[in-house]
């Protein structure tokens, strides 16, 4: 982790991200080993063009869920579970997912009897990672119906939901958008595509 | 393929709508050339996107060209070219060979059979210098026909075949950018399968074939659900496309991701509102 990467591209926090990919093919031309050969500072250049390669995949990961942060499961945010209550077979799942092997936790959940909520937000997170994102929102919203209090399962709708507008957002915004055509339909389909995913956009309908 | 990945025109501006004609001619110079008039037919809009994707992406260093073509002889046409277009057209010759060799198998289609017999040794050379997106196209087609076989109704599970073949193809090189260009070109596969079976849904029951959206079809929601998932596909291909550092040509880019991949949908749409209205 690079503490501030926006230094390292020499951009202001507040740089938009053309702003921030300007600044990065800048510093990479200049930083770039192929420049470099036969020189003298070579080692030098090679571990400022890493850097800078870090420092904007860096930007670009923290800023892809709308500066809310990467997936909370893989920060520690996920609850690992009640010790006690917990089976030996989803502390085995939960240890698969932070290792990021999607294949072998969804193996060890179809093995799974016992499904609660929680199981299946653990098949929400696997099937995520290997990109079944029809599937993975089917599980997600079956957890949030579950267990309609519980802040991790609704924060991982929200994350697919977030990304799901600002795509439509911007479609809207550059073109025709693929919308009715009318600000009030569009309105209740935005709602009722919030709602199903666990979200409220206005209370009124 | 099937020209989904394509531009919507109205929101281009002009030079830009030029230089992806000059891209689109580029590609089809480079088929012809390579390939011959047979390699010229497999041409189509989804490639062109492919291209001026990687240029942007690697800046590689393009030649610009005048020439006239078969398809419109009067006028000479702008063409850009560089060793993207090369890869991209041997890409697009190792697709239409698999298409090609399926409509053989399937149908008993003597083009089929004649197209294969004309490309394949092109598509071993093509084999022998792209071994990785080659076995990876070959696999996927395969899983995809399984799956297809036994009527699979899990759509993730259907699509993602072509999602892995199509990621395959983005990763031009290994290198710093590989894991995005494989979300990108996974998610846009995935997109095009999707949109396949709806845009087929009613040539597939009339002609009693597989078609994955079986099991939605009945439903009350099956257009939102349609639009949901296609959404979904496009949504998470361009959060992964915002990640890479193109520049150049960055609103070509746009206009086929947020928009020109809808072109087709919304005629889709039209026509049926118009049946409709007729009924009335």
């Amino acid at each position: 982790m690079i503490i501030d990467p926006y230094k390292v591209l020499s951009v202001q926090q507040s740089a938009t991200n053309d702003e921030i990919k300007k600044a990065y093919r800048e510093l990479s031309r200049k930083y770039h080993p192929d420049s470099y050969i036969d020189n003298p500072l070579s080692d030098l250049a090679e571990e400022k063009f890493k850097e800078v390669q870090e420092a904007y995949e860096q930007i670009m990961k923290e800023r892809e869920n709308g500066y809310s942060g990467e997936n909370t499961f893989y920060n520690g945010g996920s609850n690992p579970g009640n010790s006690e209550e917990e089976s030996l077979e989803m502390k085995a799942v939960y240890n698969y997912l932070t290792a990021k092997y999607y294949k072998e936790a969804l193996r060890a959940l179809s093995g799974i009897t016992q499904r609660n909520a929680r199981w299946y937000y653990f098949c929400a997170v696997a099937n995520s990672g290997l990109g079944n994102n029809i599937e993975a929102v089917n599980n997600a919203q079956q957890a949030v119906s579950m267990e309609p209090g519980n802040p991790e399962y609704v924060n991982f709708l929200n994350q697919i939901q977030w990304r799901n507008q600002r795509y439509q957002n911007t479609s809207n915004d550059t073109g025709r958008g693929f919308g009715s055509g009318n600000l009030c339909c569009d309105l209740w389909c935005a709602d009722s595509l919030c709602e199903c995913m666990g979200g409220d956009l206005c209370s009124c309908c | 393929m099937f020209g989904y990945v394509n531009i919507y025109k109205p929101e281009l501006k002009m030079k830009d709508y030029y230089k992806y004609k000059a891209y689109y001619c580029g590609l089809c110079k480079t088929l012809k050339d390579k390939y011959g008039r047979l390699g010229q037919m497999t041409l189509t809009y989804d490639m062109t996107f492919l291209i001026i994707l990687l240029t942007s992406l690697y800046e590689s260093d393009t030649v610009r060209e005048e020439h006239r073509c078969i398809v419109h002889p009067a006028k000479k046409h702008d063409t850009l070219c560089n060793e993207i277009t090369e890869y991209v057209a041997d890409m697009n010759i190792a697709l239409s060979y698999h298409h090609l060799l399926d409509d053989w198998k399937d149908d008993k289609s003597i083009a089929g059979l004649a197209g294969v017999r004309m490309l394949r040794k092109d598509y071993k050379v093509i084999c022998k210098r792209y071994p990785r997106q080659c076995s990876v196209i070959r696999e996927s087609l395969h899983l995809l026909g399984t799956a297809e076989d036994n009527e699979e109704k899990n759509i993730d599970l259907v699509a993602r075949s072509f999602g892995e073949l199509m990621a395959e193809i983005f990763v031009y090189q290994q290198d710093f950018w590989e894991e995005s260009l494989r979300k990108v070109g996974f998610f846009l596969g995935k997109f095009i399968y999707i949109f396949d079976a709806y845009d087929d849904y009613v040539k597939d029951l009339k002609n009693n074939s597989y078609n994955p959206l079986v099991t939605i079809h009945g439903k009350d929601s099956y257009e939102a659900e349609c639009k949901s998932m296609l959404t979904m596909m496009m949504a998470e291909c361009t959060s992964e496309f915002e990640k890479l550092p193109c520049i150049i040509d960055v609103d070509i880019l746009r206009n086929i991701l947020y928009n020109g991949v809808w072109t087709k949908y919304v005629a889709i749409q039209n026509e049926r509102k118009l049946k409709e209205g007729k009924k009335e």
